[in-house]
């Protein structure tokens, strides 16, 4: 079996993934373009609730970043950077695009993740 | 409609193990049927990424079903019921779609061979695959029972033999839908 993997992985926002009408489907165009999603938590949730979902993301990004995948964020979410602090990573180059077009310059702009240099 | 709490892989194709990625990032055929229907999307946690790392071996249940793979998972249900309860709390139906066929995220099938282990030599087509929940899954049931909550399931099914893009859009909108009940 071919492995499509892209080796790019984008941490979003929740309204991104589940923009309201009118808003930017970034979502859509991370799909187009070939890029993961790791969807951060809804902004609307109880700290409580979202700090262990964020804990998760963190230690997931931790796995990506040790092995070389490239990892950008889409948006913005409260408690974010401390989570990845947590876990030595750090806030990774963002965006939080206006426009769908605007997304879509921002990820042809990126570099080829270290991991695809690697032999596999 | 309501909330789709999907299985991490289905939003990332780089989660998977290797060989594992059927595309790029985002698995549209089950991703595009939930918005077009209208339902939230949340991802949940990979069970295996973080406590098994992005270089780890195919593997069956039994080879995960440790007792610290266990805790692992009952961390990530942990969280995870914490968000279902405050969407349940707000009235959302809540569908759960996993991925058949995986130690973790089955939710009606998943592999099973007592004998594996070891050097990792097996040949093509073991049947592995058996009915039943991955660990992560049943780790949630478990722990959504105790908070008194009850989800419809739904799976991805590449790893069916036999997989067939439109039979599985089918049972998708079958359990979204609730003709399953």
């Amino acid at each position: 079996m071919r492995d499509e993997r892209s080796y790019r992985v984008a941490l979003v926002a929740d309204r991104y993934v589940n923009p309201e009408p009118g808003e930017v489907d970034g979502l859509a165009v991370l799909a187009a373009a070939g890029w993961g999603v790791m969807q951060l938590p809804d902004a609307g949730y109880p700290a409580e609730v979202a700090r262990p979902l964020l804990a998760e993301v963190a230690e997931q990004v931790e796995e990506f970043s040790r092995r070389g995948y490239g990892f950008i964020l889409v948006g913005e979410r409260d408690g974010l950077a401390e989570a990845l602090a947590h876990v030595g990573v750090g806030v990774p180059d963002g965006i939080a695009p206006a426009s769908a077009a605007e997304l879509r310059e921002f990820l042809a702009a990126q570099p080829a993740p270290p991991a695809t240099a690697a032999p596999q | 409609m309501g909330v789709a709490f999907v299985a991490h892989c289905l939003l990332n194709q780089n989660s998977k193990v290797l060989d594992g990625a059927h595309c790029a990032g985002v698995y549209s055929p089950i991703i595009d049927v939930l918005r077009e229907q209208g339902w939230r999307i949340e991802q949940m946690p990979c069970p295996e990424l973080a406590f098994a790392g992005l270089g780890r071996f195919w593997a069956v249940r039994e080879q995960y079903d440790t007792a610290a793979f266990r805790r692992h998972c009952q961390r990530l249900a942990t969280a995870v019921a914490g968000a279902i309860e405050a969407r349940v709390r707000q009235g959302e139906e809540i569908v759960l779609v996993g991925v058949e066929g995986s130690p973790s995220m089955g939710v009606t099938i998943t592999s099973s061979d007592p004998q594996r282990g070891g050097r990792p030599a097996w040949p093509d087509g073991s049947p592995e695959l058996t009915g039943g929940e991955g660990i992560y899954v049943e780790e949630l049931h478990a722990e959504l029972g105790r908070r008194g909550i009850t989800v419809r399931v739904a799976g991805e099914t590449h790893a069916i033999p036999g997989h067939d893009e439109a039979v599985q859009r089918a049972r998708l909108e079958s359990v979204l839908e609730h003709r399953d009940a």
